[in-house]
């Protein structure tokens, strides 16, 4: 029994591909022990983590970002009652990862009792560090922490009769670099520092009653969202750009804002006897922003001239959303299945700002502004699932959608108005259609193809004329998982003066495999290609460059390799190995030779990204008492790309634990 | 608010003196003749019964096992013969979905099962739940999901493991987080077929926005091909080689591949207009848009997203 308690964990756990993190080899009896009615499983693994960086440790942070120290790499906690009938509950859980200060920080905890409550609880932090050099110069930088919950109390949980209430929270907080352009359109670009406030709160409560084969769910929802971001600059800046003449000396914004969602939500549900099952869905959200923007310049203007700039903003944004699904599903023979989907929703999004700017303390213009951006659309899905024989099953599948967007853009001050009016009606044709093989019983083939016909998309990189096709192979004997699959996704999206394409194609096979107790193996390889082409028009040194193109091209390999091996009888082993390589068009380097200076020139040096990403790892593990294992991590990380050498680095990152459980 | 609160209460001890909804198959009672009830299973199968008392099916009632597979007397008595009981291995996926749809239907969450992409390619709840061997702490789940995914969904998890990702495989985030693998209503974004199994956030918006709480808006000038077609119009949420997860390692070409004056909608009428002169394309300066145009997902007081 425990030998096949223990090769079912061995199995799963060595599949778990992930970063140096806890070991997930048990220990100890995984029967747990009794205590008065109730079974208790528990585990600690305690441990210092260490890490070393050669080369950009900006970068290293952005991607990996384990730093040194002690940690609770993990812990988990059971309490279950052996009967069900515990006196307050029947079950406790508590996992956690991380805690002590790891970048990735997470706790679940469920506490319940059978047939009277259910109190779920996730926990989570992420420390998200980017310097983005490749965005703005490298000047938006971020080095925040996120932090969620969300917590959930269920009344009655296996009852006709439930409610349940919750609330979430989602914050950001941390210091960041953002920039501005002053004083005029040909002005400077001046950096800044940003503290990030950013705060998210909900609350929620809701029931279910069931009637009959009738389900009716309902849930009101009220949710907050704030910031408050303080902006300045730390010390008179000469900008980006040093032959030009615009300097910033001063720069203050306060920027908060304030906003709520309250929702309604209510489903019905419905499942009629194996032979038709339906279900409605209707939602309204009003959502609402107040906000305020006073913001102040001191400089000097690009011609020399003392610059005092202050901008005052105030408004309000509304958009309400309102949504309604219904679905029915009928199943006339134990082979067939056809369900119909329709959805509509309609959004509208308003808004009204009152913009007042000061030049040098003189009011310069007060603007008034109104935007509306309405989108409407319907949706009607059917799809069709028949399984001919036990070998051979066919499905497929038609969508139609409308869409009508309109938008009112209004600019306005005290003496004109400069209002335009859109709207636009998109339809989308799709088919879908697909077979289904299983010549026999470990083996399965799925081909599935799709054509789609959509007019007026909204914007250049919409689908309009695209279809996909894909195979996917599995075979699944005992312990052997092999998988294949492929897709090809075309899309072809021109007008008369424009044209832009795209075809992606994926490649992917697996293999999953536990022999025996003592050796699992997991390995996979995607390629990922994807090449664009796009019209484009553009000034490059003052001539407009009509004609142009931008070429994307992208081919991802990415392979991982995992195994774990019982070295000893109490030892275990596991090595693994990621590489993702994007080749981007083949060329070695990233700017072409011979490329003559100009535009075209800049767009091919630009649009592929040839870098690679690898990181071998490896765990040893070592059973030396029935409770107690020690462990060793190791992970390496190489990052280096031909663009931005500046970026690369290689790190070597590893922790020592002791793993106690009972 | 307040009538809803006083009807649920009313409703409170009513809801107490239920019966348990036990697992039994629809139409049958617990006296019902060919059952047989736990005990008996555990005398051939001690494996799955020694812990199952930690399962979340577990209720404390001796029919637990019949409750899903169906009476057990045929199949003791035809020495576990497979036919005479309903054994997950040896029914269709149709057969598997309508046996967990019994007590496992009426849920939002599953409320589009029976359409769902994954119904449709054969891939029902026992190709990703394991009911008795799961090793997950919630939902039974057969192993890890980025693991149980990434079977199928290969160059997914390959998106993971770039430079740029979700902290996905650093267990911090779940696939779940942002889809609903039972199936998910018509989008309300991108002409409502794609992505599918993408679960829409509270305010019927894209999942991206049940974090990114910052760029939801609403705005007085929304950035209008995000509002209708969606953040993957320039993000590759899953992994990317830009330090924004953009679709494009820069961010010039991204921008200008809509912004190149061809034909679209809104303030130019017959397009999108062609950046001013003054933007030399062929100078860095201005091959970095969002260095000026910084609220590119929505701004309250320029039209341009200049702040």
């Amino acid at each position: 029994m425990q030998r096949l308690l223990l090769c079912r964990l061995f199995t799963a756990f060595a599949l778990a591909q992930q970063t140096v993190a806890p070991t997930n080899e048990t220990v100890g009896p995984p029967r747990g022990l009794p205590f008065e009615g109730y079974n208790i499983l528990q585990n600690f693994e305690t441990g210092f983590r260490f890490y070393d960086v050669e080369g950009n440790l900006g970068k290293y942070r952005s991607d990996v970002n384990y730093r040194r120290g002690l940690r609770l790499l993990s812990s988990g906690l059971t309490i279950n009652s052996r009967e069900g009938k515990g006196k307050y509950f029947d079950e406790i859980l508590l996992n956690t990862q991380g805690l002590g200060n790891d970048p990735y920080q997470a706790a679940i905890l469920r506490v319940q009792k059978n047939k009277l409550y259910r109190y779920d609880l996730t926990w989570r932090t992420n420390d998200y560090y980017n310097p983005a050099l490749t965005i703005s110069n490298g000047q938006h930088f971020m080095n925040t922490r996120r932090q969620w919950q969300d917590q959930t109390l269920t009344l009655l949980p296996q009852s006709k009769y439930q409610f349940f209430a919750g609330y979430s929270r989602n914050s950001q907080s941390g210091p960041g670099l953002s920039t501005i352009q002053l004083f005029d359109s040909r002005g400077n670009e001046f950096q800044y520092f940003s503290d990030l406030r950013r705060q998210q709160n909900e609350i929620r409560i809701g029931g279910e009653v069931k009637v009959t084969s009738l389900k009716f769910l309902w849930q009101r929802g009220w949710e907050w969202f704030k910031d408050d971001p303080r902006e300045y600059l730390g010390a008179p800046s000469t900008g980006n750009d040093p032959s030009n003449s615009t300097r910033l000396t001063s720069f203050n914004r306060a920027e908060p804002w304030r906003g709520e969602n309250p929702s309604w939500r209510a489903n019905l549900l419905s499942d009629g006897k194996q032979w038709w099952a339906l279900n409605g869905r209707f939602s309204y959200v009003e959502g609402r922003r107040n906000f305020i923007l006073d913001e102040s310049a001191i400089g000097t203007a690009r011609f020399g001239a003392l610059a005092n700039r202050q901008y005052l903003l105030f408004g309000t944004g509304r958009r309400p959303v309102l949504a309604a699904n219904v679905t029915g599903s009928i199943f006339p023979t134990e082979r067939l299945s056809i369900s119909q989907h329709l959805a509509f929703h309609n959004t509208k999004m308003e808004g009204d700002a009152s913009y007042r700017e000061f030049n040098n303390s003189t009011l310069q213009f007060t603007n008034f502004n109104f935007n509306f951006l309405g989108v409407r659309a319907f949706t009607s899905t059917t799809d069709v699932n028949y399984r001919v024989t036990k070998q051979l099953g066919l499905f497929g599948g038609y969508q139609f959608t409308e869409r009508l967007i309109r938008s009112i853009e209004q600019l306005s001050d005290e003496f004109s108005v400069d209002k335009v009016a859109a709207e636009q009606t998109n339809r989308l044709h799709t088919g879908l259609a697909g077979i289904r093989l299983q010549p026999v019983k470990p083996l399965q083939i799925n081909l599935d193809g799709e054509l789609g016909r959509a007019d007026r998309p909204i914007y250049g990189l919409s689908e309009r004329n695209f279809h996909s096709l894909g195979a996917r192979v599995q075979f699944k004997h005992k312990s052997l998982l092999l998988s294949a699959q492929a897709r090809n996704r075309y899309n072809f999206n021109s007008a008369s003066l424009w044209s832009h394409s795209a075809k992606s194609r994926n490649y992917a096979a697996n293999a999953t495999w536990t022999p025996v107790e003592r050796f699992s193996l997991d390995a996979g390889y995607a390629k990922i290609h994807l090449d664009t082409l796009t019209g484009l028009a553009y000034f490059a040194n003052g001539d407009q460059v009509n004609n142009d193109r931008s070429r994307y091209v992208s081919n991802i390999h990415a392979i991982h390799v995992l195994a774990r091996v019982m070295i000893a009888k109490k030892v275990d082993l596991s090595t693994g190995y990621t590489r993702n390589q994007d080749l981007g068009d083949g060329r070695p380097v990233a700017v072409p030779q011979n490329a003559p200076p100009g535009s075209i020139a800049g767009f091919l040096q630009a649009q592929t990204f040839p870098l690679h990403f690898a990181s071998p790892q490896a765990r040893i593990s070592w059973h030396f008492h029935p409770k107690v294992r020690a462990n060793f991590g190791y992970q390496y990380y190489t990052y280096q790309e031909r663009f931005l050498a500046q970026q690369n680095y290689r790190a070597n990152t590893g922790f020592v634990s002791l793993l106690w459980a009972f | 608010m307040f009538t809803w609160l006083v009807w649920g209460l009313l409703a409170l001890p009513l809801a107490w003196g239920q019966p348990p909804q036990m697992p039994l198959p629809k139409g049958v009672t617990a006296d019902a003749k060919g059952y047989v009830g736990s005990n008996a299973c555990r005398t051939c199968h001690p494996d799955v019964n020694r812990d199952f008392f930690r399962n979340a099916h577990y209720k404390g009632q001796v029919s637990s096992c019949e409750g899903c597979h169906g009476p057990g007397q045929a199949h003791i008595e035809g020495r576990g013969d497979k036919t005479k009981i309903f054994a997950f291995s040896e029914k269709s996926p149709r057969q598997t979905l309508n046996r967990c749809l019994e007590c496992h239907t009426q849920s939002i969450s599953r409320a589009n099962i029976r359409r769902s992409e994954h119904t449709q390619a054969d891939v029902v709840c026992s190709s990703c739940h394991s009911i008795h061997k799961s090793t997950t702490p919630k939902f039974l789940l057969a192993k890890k999901q980025i693991d149980l995914c990434g079977n199928c969904h290969s160059q997914v998890r390959a998106q993971f493991s770039m430079p740029f990702k979700h902290r996905v495989n650093e267990g911090v985030m779940q696939c779940s987080d942002c889809h609903n693998p039972h199936g998910t209503d018509a989008p309300t974004w991108r002409m409502g077929q794609r992505p599918r199994l993408v679960a829409q956030a509270q305010g019927n918006e894209e999942a991206c926005l049940k974090c990114h709480v910052e760029k939801r808006g609403p705005f007085v000038f929304e950035h209008t091909a995000v509002r209708v077609d969606g953040c993957e119009t320039c993000h590759s949420p899953h992994g990317s080689m830009n330090a924004r997860l953009l679709k494009r390692p820069v961010t010039f070409t991204l921008c200008l591949e809509c912004h190149n004056g061809a034909g679209n909608f809104g303030r130019q009428g017959d397009g999108i207009a062609v950046q001013s002169p003054s933007h030399n394309m062929a100078d860095p300066r201005y091959q970095n848009c969002t260095t000026c145009h910084v609220k590119i997902h929505g701004s309250n007081g320029d039209r341009l997203f200049r702040r």
